[in-house]
């Protein structure tokens, strides 16, 4: 992908977020942070460092106290929670550790979920073709054999799968992940790296959160987080580019090679 | 990459919000019908008390009815005589035609009887014949020809004497029942005659299943006029009013004044207790009671609703927080809960509906009642239970819906 060509998806000047806690927790201080279309990007950080807190203002689950955020060029700080709800809705997909799969139904409703609040004015699939296509993103992950299936009686890696179907559905064009694999053994994580590289190279803009090195090296940018700060911010033309990006070239071997 | 469109927000359809808002409820089955039965007991009690109320409501008013309640008699005080020489009898033999003007009067008839032990000996046929059983002392009464209707009678054979009889001052008459039976007489088409103290009358017909003035089922009931010229019988003692339903009050304080206005306070009436006021009391008593035991089921089903809706809200706080990731509102948010627990609340209502209905119709079948059942209260009751598990549901819901999404994914 031509880098320079490339529009800015997320914008972020000067944000903060503090708790209102005693004393107050500056969760994240003065980040600003660029992330463009089809990028795939990694961050990491100590625990407690304020990953989480990104992401949730990354995907206006949460308002930042100071600064501004612009994603797709809309200045989002400023909109009404039912527009930022109608961003979730349409533009943003999220995947976290703990899966959130609704115990109660089948990983295909888990999947359907997602087609269930679309935002106003856009024209809604409709609705008697939403299996098909929650087959279809099911079988993008490998799970098409799995529609049927309570999610307790998944493997970790399947239900990790099952949330990115998830997210999928609602054609997202920016998926966040927090620690996709924090609850996963080796196997399992790998399986769902490669789904998600599949997604990269299928140009799905990309966030990951984690701990794990080796996730954090199939990511073509890395960004660290310490107390709050952005840290190690490597620019897309970084010198260390060529180094991550071989190493997710190194993780693809043997298959169809990415973009 | 998608803008922000220029309709704001997210929409949920209709399908979805039943269909999210049902598997919720559904998921788990027992918890459902559990947090329903407090409803249940309620909206039961409460289509028991109203349907049993009804129904003895009913049948307070069917035993009263033909008989009690709709009957009114004016006695005349010292036998009905005259005041003095030259005047007329307290009430006179038309006295049929003055109470039949009067509204809610549907018969009258005027009575005058041979005072006990003074009456003659009748039998059906002149011959004096020791051996015969055939002479009997039965009453002996002169009544007008309302008779049959007022009393609710019924001509068991021949006819009953018309107008024209009483004018022609005919010696006809009409036997009660037991009378006729006691005569041996059963056929008036071949014109019978009975020998009332000797004198003779042609018997017309048979007047039967009496349900007032039963007395006159062993009596010769002859016409006024011929009662008059030939036995002496007047001056009319009393007169027996069948009304209109509801009526009774009225005709009792109105009758008097239509008979002999000057003479009122020498009339006693004898008038039903006021029917309406019996039927709303056994009602009231019935109700008030069981109502409120009916409205405290439902307070309690209520706060059983509220009490496990906000418990799943507590257990489902990171299905909240991923539903607002996915782009629910608030709105949409309550709303399903609000649907979750509207959706109890109709179970408990339908199934307490059912129960009460059931039971409504046990207790009748046991009893030998005619259940009376409101079909609007058969309705009504679902509609209660969904009110009660929208207003039980506010609560949670409110709760839920202020929840911040991301408070409420980091908790679950
Ligand atoms: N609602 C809150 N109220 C007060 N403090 C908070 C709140 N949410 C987060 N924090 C604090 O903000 C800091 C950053 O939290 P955050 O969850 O972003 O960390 P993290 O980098 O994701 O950590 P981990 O790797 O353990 O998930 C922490 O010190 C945390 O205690
Ligand atoms: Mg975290």
């Amino acid at each position: 992908m031509n880098r320079a060509a490339a529009r800015p998806l997320v914008e972020f000047e000067g944000v903060e977020r503090v708790f209102e806690a005693d004393p107050p927790v500056h969760a994240l201080r003065a980040v600003t942070l660029r992330i463009d279309e089809g990028e795939h990007v990694a961050v990491t950080g100590p625990s407690g460092s304020g990953k989480s807190t990104l992401l949730g203002l990354l995907g206006l689950l949460d308002r930042p106290t100071a600064g501004a955020y612009r994603f797709g060029g809309v200045e989002t700080t400023a909109l009404a929670e039912r527009d930022r709800a109608a961003l979730r809705a349409g533009s943003l997909g999220f995947v976290f550790q703990a899966f959130h799969l609704l115990p109660y139904r089948t990983v295909e409703e888990n999947v359907m979920l997602a087609e269930v609040y679309r935002p106003r004015g856009t024209a809604a699939p409709p609705r008697r073709t939403r299996k098909a296509r929650a087959a279809q993103a099911l079988d993008r992950v490998g799970l098409g054999h799995r529609a049927g299936f309570r999610p307790d009686r998944l493997s970790g890696g399947e239900r990790q799968r099952v949330a990115i179907a998830r997210a999928l559905l609602g054609e997202p064009a920016l998926l966040l992940c927090d620690e996709p694999t924090g609850n996963l053994d080796g196997d399992n994580t790998a399986v769902v790296l490669d789904v998600l590289d599949e997604l990269h190279a299928d140009g799905l803009t990309l966030l990951v959160i984690t701990h794990d090195e080796a996730v954090a090296a199939r990511a073509a940018r890395r960004i660290r987080i310490a107390d709050g700060r952005v840290v190690g911010a490597r620019t897309a033309q970084g010198a260390t580019e060529g180094a991550v990006e071989g190493a997710v070239t190194g993780a693809d071997e043997g298959r169809e090679p990415a973009s | 990459m998608k803008r922000p469109a220029s309709r704001r927000g997210t929409r949920m359809g209709r399908a979805d919000l039943v269909d999210e808002s049902l598997s919720a409820v559904l998921a788990r089955p027992w918890r459902a019908a559990l947090t329903a039965l407090g409803t249940v007991l309620g909206i039961a009690t409460l289509v028991v008390t109203i349907g049993i109320a009804a129904t003895a409501g009913d049948r307070i008013v069917s035993r009263f009815d033909r008989l009690t309640a709709t009957a009114v008699t004016v006695v005349a005080a010292d036998q009905g005589l005259p005041a003095g020489p030259g005047e007329d009898p307290l009430i006179g033999w038309d006295a049929a035609d003055r109470l039949g003007r009067l509204n809610g009067v549907a018969a009258a008839v005027a009575l005058a009887e041979i005072p006990p032990g003074t009456a003659p000996p009748v039998r059906a046929n002149a011959v004096q014949d020791p051996s015969s059983v055939s002479a009997r002392t039965l009453g002996v009464v002169a009544a007008g020809t309302g008779l049959p209707a007022a009393v609710h009678g019924r001509i068991v054979a021949g006819r009953f004497y018309d107008a024209g009889n009483v004018a022609r001052r005919d010696r006809v008459a009409v036997l009660g029942e037991e009378a006729a039976r006691l005569l041996g007489i059963s056929r008036p088409e071949d014109a019978p005659a009975v020998f009332v103290g000797g004198e003779p009358f042609t018997v017309v017909g048979i007047l039967g299943d009496l349900r007032r003035e039963q007395a006159l089922a062993a009596a010769v009931i002859v016409p006024p006029t011929a009662g008059a010229d030939r036995l002496g019988i007047g001056p009319v003692r009393r007169v027996v009013v069948d009304t209109e339903l509801g009526a009774a009050a009225l005709v009792a304080r109105q009758a008097p004044l239509a008979l002999n206005p000057g003479h009122t306070a020498e009339m006693r009436v004898i008038a039903p207790p006021d029917l309406q006021r019996a039927r709303g009391a056994v009602e009231a008593d019935v109700d008030g009671m069981f109502l409120v035991l009916g409205l405290l089921c439902l307070v309690v089903g209520a706060v059983g609703i509220a009490n496990v809706t906000l418990v799943g809200v507590m257990q489902r706080i990171g299905e909240i927080g991923l539903r607002r990731a996915l782009g629910a509102s608030r709105r949409h948010i309550a709303g399903q809960f609000l649907v979750e627990s509207a959706v109890l609340g109709l179970l408990g209502g339908v199934v307490g509906a059912a129960v009460g209905v059931v039971t409504v119709v046990g207790v009748c079948v046991a009893r030998d009642w005619t259940p009376v059942l409101d079909l609007a209260l058969v309705l009504a009751a679902p509609a209660a239970g969904v009110a009660v598990g929208l207003l039980a549901g506010a609560y949670p819901a409110w709760r839920a819906a202020r929840m911040e999404p991301l408070e409420a994914l980091r908790a679950a």
